[in-house]
Order: structure tokens, then sequence, then C-alpha cells
């Protein structure tokens, strides 16, 4: 036993034959929280990732609705817990309890596809990185592992490669995932992956699989989705800021609803409230969209950002102008596409960049 | 046959385009199966006009709700409208948010609109759409991975099933020919009398369970055009506190308490809060017991009368029985 | 049957009665001036007018586990305010259709109307809902702090 544990742990590949994904991965749910893409309802097409369970219905065939963003960053996480409590030395007084919320569980997302993860590593950026570390953030994101499948399944809305990533980068991902006939090839990517691999109770894969996932990476990695160009989009976002007119003919169809902003793995904006139930409550972070009214509304009754056009010009300008100057050149968006799918009018994030860079384009030569 | 249609709307607003400020319609989206809302403004554009069962949206919200296409003195704006959406243009114009006199209605019969995600489902593996045209009530979708090809029926809207008001009922100009309800108006709310028949746990599971799965994105209440209050929702202000940022049930359900019990005895059942709900909850199925409520209460169908009041905005002294 | 009756009167229930200020209140005051046995299951809140009652506050109650909601106002025709409570009655008959398809009992919510000097109306009024929701039990309701989008991220 202690013998083949010792050779199992040296192994860096395993295979999972199509009926042993539940099992495997309820090894493993005995000592990380696994989450999982699957259905959101019983007959629904939308896919969201959550804890794995029981007999769940996996489904790794096509991109999740939601992204794993909210195994990060929950829509409503509790920062503090207090309380109110009658003064022990003073009892015409009372006593504020605080309690911090920090939550460092182990986590294991499985079946995230390369923008997944990307949306991780943009948010980094904001949470991780200069004089400010968010706690809350590092300590989940320490404890999360992600394996990550190499995508086969591009639609009309994905463009990944026009935005540094691709259906084959494995960058943040700790796990590859090769679907091959018959099963999945995992193969370890980081330190971490071997720990996990040794909990998984799997053969390695024989030589053949292992060259049908050679050939499948392959595949994928000479496939470009997209052909958006985002060269001159970072100065374009800049020099047509006051052009009105450009931004009502890009986004003059918005609703103004939250679908993209909560869809998009990259988009982190949090609003925080404090959420009383009688003597006791919570300091809660949960999410906000740039896309709602309230979101820029300042006491005095102002708004810098009154309508739509205004909501949308920054959510297209902080992805492709404001964030990259910031975070030296990195684009805030991870070509998921979800924001252009689930848009209930269709507005293609897309044709806004290109828009942008032409009437910018325009501008320089005339 | 949706070509010739869309040939026809093109002249048509070619025509009245001198007496109008714009023309809102459809245009193709991404793909041909995704089409979305267009301002015409200039004659140039004409030419992207189109209609065809992929043109889901209801323009008529984008008549009133903020920055709102509003025409000039003396001018109009013209909008297209199918069945449904004509009934929202009379509840604005009931309301007082629009004057009949501002607007040009362009009237389309529409025999269903398809829902996407039906679609996709039927494709084995997600990718990309080349084609799509619909012939003789059947789909045939060409994608990367081959050809699929749909009977029209098991991929409509569950809006388009149960619709009875095909054909609009206020226009200025329709075009193409008037077709027949997919069900008779008896039947239109035999779905929510089968609910009714579950035990109230059952019921009270059902939406526990479907309605866990809102992330609140808004989506059902920005694209409903009735929801006028826009950005002063009440969901969303902190005094008074209606609603709290948790995501738990207990403020899931008062949300969209709130957007139903504000649109009773108003919703046209034009279906859009369910279509762009991007978790796909029947959130019209809430409207739809209210509209069953009023009818039988108030003999009120919203949107058919523009000389009627609403039933909840006004009273009848002499009414018996409540 | 005594016996049951007395063990589910045992607990108190969490009823809401909503009044309106210049018949109801009054009522509910003259009832207590006048020493009229009462159950003690209502709290009662003071509104201006039942037309001022939003249904949105007894949805909110009931989903938010309140036993039952009371409303009870100036009668027809006898509004303070001419018409507010023909306004409200027509709100509340839709919202008592309306609970039920979400599961939530339609007798949870009550609405009559009691006059400023019908104390004797109005304590038979209180004793009747108090014995109905007691019968009724407890309310279910929608778990308030069941956190399910996230409930198992926290």
């Amino acid at each position: 036993m202690v013998a083949r544990r010792k050779e199992k742990k040296s192994q860096n590949r395993i295979f999972i034959p199509l009926e042993g994904l539940n099992q495997t991965l309820e090894n493993l749910s005995k000592h990380f929280t696994v989450w999982v893409p699957m259905p959101s309802g019983e007959n629904e097409w939308s896919l969201e990732f959550k804890p794995l369970h029981r007999g769940c219905k996996i489904l790794l065939d096509r991109q999740s609705t939601l992204p794993p963003k909210k195994v990060i960053l929950p829509q409503g996480q509790t920062l503090i817990e207090y309380e109110y409590k009658k003064s022990e030395s003073d009892p015409s007084k009372q006593d504020l309890v605080l309690r911090e919320v920090i939550d460092e569980s182990p986590i294991i997302v499985f079946g995230t596809r390369p923008c997944d993860v990307r949306g991780f590593l943009v948010c980094d950026k904001v949470f991780l990185q200069g004089r400010y570390i968010d706690v809350y953030y590092r300590a989940r994101r320490l404890n999360t592992l992600f394996a990550t499948l190499f995508c086969r399944e591009a639609d009309d809305a994905c463009f990944c490669s026009s935005v540094g990533s691709g259906p084959a980068d494995m960058e943040g991902s700790d796990i590859g995932i090769t679907p091959i006939d018959g099963g999945w090839i995992l193969e370890g990517l980081t330190d971490r992956a071997s720990e996990i691999f040794s909990l998984c109770d799997c053969e390695a894969p024989d030589e053949k699989q292992i060259e049908d996932a050679r050939r499948v990476q392959e595949e994928v990695r000479s496939m470009r989705v997209g052909n958006l160009r985002t060269d001159g989009v970072l100065e374009g976002v800049k020099g047509q800021f006051q052009n009105m007119e450009l931004w009502r003919d890009i986004a003059e169809s918005c609703l103004s609803c939250g679908v993209c902003t909560y869809v998009c793995p990259t988009c982190y904006c949090f609003t925080i409230t404090d959420e009383p139930q009688g003597l006791r409550g919570e300091r809660l972070r949960s999410w906000d969209s740039c896309m709602f009214y309230q979101y820029t509304q300042e006491a005095s009754g102002h708004n810098p950002r009154p309508t739509k056009l205004e909501r949308y010009r920054n959510r297209l300008g902080h992805k492709f102008s404001y964030f990259p100057l910031r975070y030296s050149g990195m684009i805030a968006c991870c070509g998921c596409g979800r924001c252009i799918r689930s848009c209930p009018v269709s507005i293609d994030i897309r044709q806004g960049v290109e828009r942008v860079r032409e009437a910018h384009h325009g501008c320089v030569c005339s | 046959m949706w070509s010739e249609i869309t040939k026809k709307l093109q002249e048509t607003v070619q025509n009245i385009m001198p007496q109008v400020e714009a023309v809102i319609g459809w245009e193709r989206g991404f793909n041909e199966i995704r089409i979305k809302p267009v301002v015409i403004k200039k004659e140039g554009d004409i030419s992207k006009l189109v209609w065809n069962p992929f043109c889901v949206q209801n323009l008529s919200g984008y008549l009133v709700k903020s920055p709102a296409v509003i025409p000039r003195e003396g001018r109009r704006v013209a909008i297209c409208v199918k069945g449904c959406d004509s009934r929202s243009v009379t509840a604005l114009i009931q309301e007082g948010f629009l004057k009949r006199d501002q607007i040009f209605i362009i009237g389309i019969p529409c025999s269903g609109t398809v829902d996407w995600r039906k679609v996709m489902k039927r494709l084995e593996r997600s990718s990309v759409i080349h084609r799509a045209e619909i012939k003789d009530g059947r789909l045939m979708v060409e994608h990367a991975e081959g050809v699929e090809e749909i009977p029209l029926r098991e991929i409509l809207l569950r809006r388009c099933l149960r619709c009875v008001y095909p054909n609009p009922t206020v226009s200025d100009v329709v075009i193409g020919e008037t077709v027949s309800p997919h069900i008779e108006k008896e039947d239109l709310y035999k779905d929510v009398e089968a609910f009714e028949r579950k035990s109230l746990d059952e019921r009270r599971k059902f939406w526990a369970e479907t309605l866990s799965r809102c992330i609140r994105c808004y989506a059902c209440r920005n694209a409903c055009p009735l929801c006028i209050c826009q950005d002063w929702c009440i969901a969303e202000r902190r005094d008074p506190k209606w609603v709290t940022q948790k995501p738990t049930l207990k403020d899931i359900l008062l949300f969209h308490g709130i957007h139903a019990l504000h649109l009773a005895g108003r919703c046209t059942e034009c279906g859009e809060c369910e279509r762009v709900c991007p978790m796909e909850i029947p959130v019209m199925f809430i409207k739809e017991k209210l509209n069953e409520t009023t009818l039988r209460l108030f003999s009120y169908e919203a949107g058919i009368d523009s000389n009627l009041v609403p039933p909840l905005l006004t009273f009848n002294p002499h009414e018996t029985g409540i | 049957m005594e016996e049951r009756e007395k063990t589910k009167n045992n607990t108190e229930m969490r009823i809401l009665g909503f009044l309106c200020n210049w018949c109801s209140y009054g009522g509910a005051d003259t009832a207590g001036v006048s020493r009229l046995k009462q159950p003690t299951d209502l709290r009662i809140i003071r509104i201006p007018c039942t037309g001022r009652m939003d249904p949105l506050f007894a949805f909110k109650a009931l989903i938010s586990g309140a036993d039952g909601v009371l409303v009870s106002g100036c009668h027809p025709k006898d509004c303070h305010y001419s018409v507010g409570n023909l306004y409200a009655r027509r709100r509340f008959e839709v919202l008592k259709d309306f609970l039920p398809f979400l599961g939530i009992e339609s007798d949870r919510f009550h609405y009559t109307w009691v006059s400023a000097s019908e104390g004797q109306r109005w304590q038979e009024v209180v004793t009747e809902f108090s014995r109905r929701i007691h019968e009724l039990g407890r309310n279910p309701g929608f778990d308030m702090n069941t956190n399910l989008v996230n409930s198992e991220a926290r």
C-alpha cells in the first residue's frame, strides 16, 4: 500500500475514464470542496459552477453561463459579523463584539476553461498587488486550485486569442485536462498537482492515451479564437471619450442591466453594506455593476454617469484602456464572450472596440 | 418569406423616413440567430433593418426609458412592433408615458420568435454558427460541426407558445399577413391553473428552487417596458431599505414580488423578463398569475384599450363581492 | 379538542396588524379602554389610511416568516380621505389571490373594516383572526437566512 502510494505520488499524469469522473471527484471532495460545472436547473441550458454532491451531473461539454468567479469572489461575502451585547461592567451600556470572517478552506475548481482562470489573473492585479492586499480574496485565492480544460468549444462569441490568452493557455492553472476518447488525461502543471493525483486513486495513462492527448493539445494550440484587433484602443478610448455620438452608436440599445458584469470573469466591482438583523448583523461585500445608476450615484445627488451611454463607455474603457494603462498592458477582458452571449439585446463588445478604433484612426488621419 | 417582409419593411421605412425622427427596429447581431435592436436615423442605414423569427426584443421600452428616443415638436418616432409589443405600446399610452400622435407604429404579425438557448441546446457541441434559415416551419442551422434541422415549434420561446395576440392590436401600417394565434384564449392560463392544483408545499418548493438561481442582475426589470421607475427602483434604494444585498432566497423573492406586484394589472405579457433572464428562470409565470387574477376579478386585460384605466389605479365604489 | 386548543395557544404567534389612524386604530383603542379581552399575538402598526398600505408590506412580512397579517380600515364610503380604502380593497384582493401561488396560505392575510366606535367588533376580529392563525400554525416562510446562491461558498 505504502509502496503503491509512493509510486502514485511521483506520477504527473493520470487518466480518468468517462464513467469514473464522479467517483474520482468524490474521492477528492473528502479533502477539498470540489466545484464543478453543472446544469443550473433540470432542463436548463445554462451551466454554473456548484460544489460537487453525490450523483450530480457534471458537464464539461460547453462553457458555463456563470464563470467560477463566485468561488473566490462570492456574490455576497461576509467580511465582519457584529453583535451588540450588554456590557458586563456597565449594564447601561452595550459592547460591540466583532468577528472577522476569513475562509481558508481548500478548494478545487474542476473543469474551468482558460478564460475562466484568466479572469482570476486579472482580479489578482487588483486584490493582491500594490500597497493594499485584500485578505479575504487572498485567503481564498491561495487555497484554490484550478483544473483547466484544453478548450475545443469555441463559438461565435469567443475571442480569447485576441486578448492575450487562448484555448490552450494554462497560465494560472494547476492541472491541465485533455479530453480524449473514453475519458480525460489530467496533467500536473504545478507542484500542487501531485498531491491531488495521489488522492484521486486513478491509473496512469498508457502510451496511446498520452499520444492522443498530445494530438488534442496540439490541435487546440493551433486554434486561434477570435480576430479582434486591440491596437490603438488604449488611446482610442481617451481620444473618443467626449464623442457621445460614437457611444450612442455603440450602446443605444443597452438596457442598463447587470448581466454582462455578473457573467464576466474579470468584473470584480463590489459594494460594501451593513446588513443588520436586530442587535446583530454583518458587513457584507457584494457584487456591484458599473451598469447600474446607483454605482456612481454620489451623496450630493450628482451622478457623473447619468445614462447608460456613460456607463457602457466605462465598461469598455475600463477593460480595454484604463486597466491596461494601469497594470502594464494587461487587458481586463478574458475573451470568454459571456457578455456577448448573455446580453438580452446582443450588444457585442468586440464591435464596440472596433468602432472606437475606427473612430480614433479616423480622427488621426483627418 | 422573411426576406420579402424585410424588403417591404425597408420600403415602408424609406417612404416614411422624411416624416420621422428615427425608426426603432431590428438588425443582425453577431450571428444569424442573434438579432439586436437598432435606431435608424439616416436613410443610409435603412438596409440594416431586418424581420425574422429571431427578432425577439420588445422595442417599446426605448420610447420611454432614458435616454429615450423622443421626437421634436410635430415629429414622430417610428417603431416596429410584433403583436405582443403593440400591447406594451398601448399600455404606455394608457398610462400617459407616450402620446399616440408622437409615434408611428409599424406592425408586423408574428408567428413566434425563437429562443436561442433552445437552439444551442440542440447542437451537440457549442460551435460557430455559419448560417440559419427558417423554411416550412423548420430551422436549418449550419454550424462548424455539421447541419441541424429542428422543427420551429420546438425552439419557440415559452411566451410565443401561449400567444393569443400575434397580430398588432394597434398600428399605423401593417406589414405581412395576419396570422392565427397559437392557442385559444380560454387556454391562456391553463399553466397557472395546473400549477395551482399542486399543494402549497410543492409550490413553495418550486419557487425556492427556481428562484435560487437568480443572480439579481435586474435584467428582467430593465427589459420590462412597463417598469418605468428605472434608476429609482425601490429594490436598490437604501432608504427605505426593502431588499438587502444578501444573496438569500428571501431577498430574491422579495425583489421578484416587488417586480410582479408593481405590474399587477399592467403587465402585457410580452415575456421580455423571462427571455432576458441569463439563468432561464420563468419570471413571467409570476405575472401570469397576477394577470389571471385581474382578468377574473376585474375583467381587465392590459394593453388592449388605450381608453381604459388599469384596475389597480382606479376603484369602483359599487363593487360587491370584493 | 380543548386540550389541543390549549397547547396550540401556548405559543404566541407573530401577527402584524396594520390599522388606519382614523377608524380601526380608534376601534382598537375603544376595545382597550372598554377592557375587552383580546389575544396577545397581534402587533399593531398605525398607518395613515389603508390606501397607504402597500401590499408589499404584507408580502415582505409573510415571506420573512410573520404568521399572519391583518389590515383594518374605515368602512367603505367612510374613509377619512374619501376613497383610500376603495383603492386598497382592490389591491388586497389581488394580494390574497396571489399569495397561494407562491405557496403561502391565503388565510394568513386578512383585511376588514372597523370603525372607531366598534370596540366590540374589533375584539371579535382579532379573536377570530388569531384563532385562525393558531389553527394554521407557524408560517414556514422562506427561510431568511438560507444563503442559497452562495450557501456552499460561505
